[in-house]
């Protein structure tokens, strides 16, 4: 077993894993862009004035709140193509990234449909009211005056959501997902489990770089944004 | 699609028998964790020489990695040392022989703790400096300046990130089966594996946590609602 701890395993994790890295992120871009979409349709049931829509929306959001990524992944990889087959389509030969791919997008569409209704009620009504009172129709004014100040407050909690995304992430490999994490366990597997936790390490430290990388980028986006909105105050 | 409904709610039983080493490993994970983070959280804001660099590294490395490779490291990283601790001391020692709930409790307060440290770090920035100044003009000490004026605020105000926090962690004890702890996922999955009844295991892994997590949230809210309880009937007399 392992009996000391070897930095060459350390080390020659770092190439093998990053091969896998495309995988990775393009499960988390995948699941960001359509769990965007989805939660915005979230969102406008939430916002509706029909009482029905609005418990729906918010009896999704808890239920995704409450359940644990690794059992909605297993719930989709089981659940799916047993609906599926009561009206005759045949799930079962699919690729299990599209099984990932659609449980990451339910559960960040729950948070990010928060995160906009939150950004969406902090714009003050009077914003929407100026708009109006200056001859524009409502789809302009939510164009040009809400969504742009909407999307500036909603940057901070975006991320968030987007780095417990990737993280989350890292569970697909337990429905048999080849991402990086998948790959990490296939060597420590290949080493018949010495040196586990040199691999891990690695691993940890990948994910440590890209979550740094992630939160730098949207502080950079955010004071960049923010920039335009002191010098118009300082005018 | 044909579920197997007495399977069903049999194992309904089963994956809740998992309810109490998950809430055991949360509570105790919490319990240990908040006073730790507390202190951590006050090093960062009075800016206290190294605890303050050591416990951003921390919070970091704790926020920026998922919790199944925290849980791979530390996993594969105790026993590692304790051994070497072990061998230098002279001692026989069965390293296998530890319960995973050890494991489980070491892992959710490593990371728990570090969540907390941003909860209470971000509740301290709330509360304004002319409160502790308030209680030194009245001649109150430090100690006292912290337990009867900062503190009680404080918990309001973190209340509801520590209600998200506990929630998490009670769904990351679903991670456990990794160490072999026999909490809700685990016990419905050895269910399952007997007939591949894994879509109904499932759901009802998935009901169990349900449950739980709502009456979290509901005693939480009943507790926000004891603790800012002056609040109301202060508005209440102006009114």
């Amino acid at each position: 077993m392992n009996e000391y701890f070897d930095s060459t395993y350390l080390i020659n994790a770092f190439p093998e894993l990053l091969n896998f890295l495309s995988v990775t992120l393009f499960i988390t871009i995948l699941a960001c862009l359509l769990g965007t979409i989805l939660g915005f349709l979230i969102m406008l049931t939430k916002l509706s004035k029909y009482r029905i829509l609005q418990i729906l929306g918010n009896l999704y959001t808890t239920i995704m709140r409450c359940t644990p990524s690794i059992v909605l992944l297993f719930l989709v990889y089981y659940g799916l193509p047993a609906c599926a087959e009561i009206i005759n389509i045949n799930l079962h030969d699919v690729h299990t990234g599209v099984f990932v791919v659609v449980t990451f997008t339910i559960q960040f569409a729950a948070i990010i449909s928060e995160v906009m209704r939150s950004a969406y009620l902090s714009i003050d009504s009077n914003q929407y009211e100026a708009g109006v009172s200056v001859g524009m129709t409502k789809f302009q004014t939510y164009k040009r005056i809400i969504i742009p100040q909407a999307i500036v407050i909603a940057i901070p909690n975006f991320a968030n959501a987007l780095l417990e995304l990737l993280k989350e992430g890292s569970l697909a490999y337990t429905i048999g997902f080849i991402d990086m994490v998948g790959k990490a366990n296939l060597i420590v597997e290949s080493n018949f489990n010495a040196h586990a936790l040199e691999i891990y390490l690695a691993l940890g430290l990948i994910y440590w770089l890209l979550s740094i990388i992630i939160e730098y980028s949207f502080t950079k986006i955010e004071s960049y944004f923010n920039q335009g909105k002191k010098s118009t105050i300082a005018y | 699609m044909a579920l197997d409904i007495e399977f069903l709610i049999r194992t309904f039983f089963v994956a809740a028998s998992g309810v109490p080493i998950a809430l055991l490993v949360t509570i105790i994970a919490l319990l240990i964790s908040i006073p730790i983070s507390f202190l951590l959280a006050l090093t960062q804001i009075n800016e206290i020489f190294i605890f303050k660099q050591v416990s951003r590294v921390y919070v970091s490395f704790v926020r920026g990695t998922p919790i199944i490779v925290q849980i791979f490291i530390i996993y594969n990283s105790i026993p590692l040392m304790l051994k070497k601790t072990f061998n230098q001391l002279g001692y026989e020692f069965n390293i296998e022989s530890i319960h995973p709930v050890w494991y489980a409790i070491i892992i959710f307060t490593f990371n728990t703790t570090a969540i907390l440290i941003e909860v209470f770090r971000s509740s301290l920035q709330t509360i304004d400096q002319t409160q502790s100044e308030a209680g030194y003009s009245v001649g109150l000490t430090k100690y006292e300046v912290y337990r009867r004026i900062i503190i009680p605020q404080i918990l309001v105000s973190a209340l509801p990130n520590l209600s998200t926090a506990t929630i998490n962690l009670i769904k990351a004890t679903s991670l456990g089966y990794a160490i072999s702890l026999h909490e809700i996922t685990l016990k419905a999955k050895v269910a399952a594996n007997l007939g591949y009844n894994y879509l109904e295991a499932y759901i009802d892994v998935f009901l169990v946590y349900l449950i739980v997590c709502s009456l979290v949230e509901y005693g939480y809210k009943r507790l926000e609602i004891i603790l800012t309880r002056h609040k109301q009937k202060e508005g209440v007399h102006i009114a």
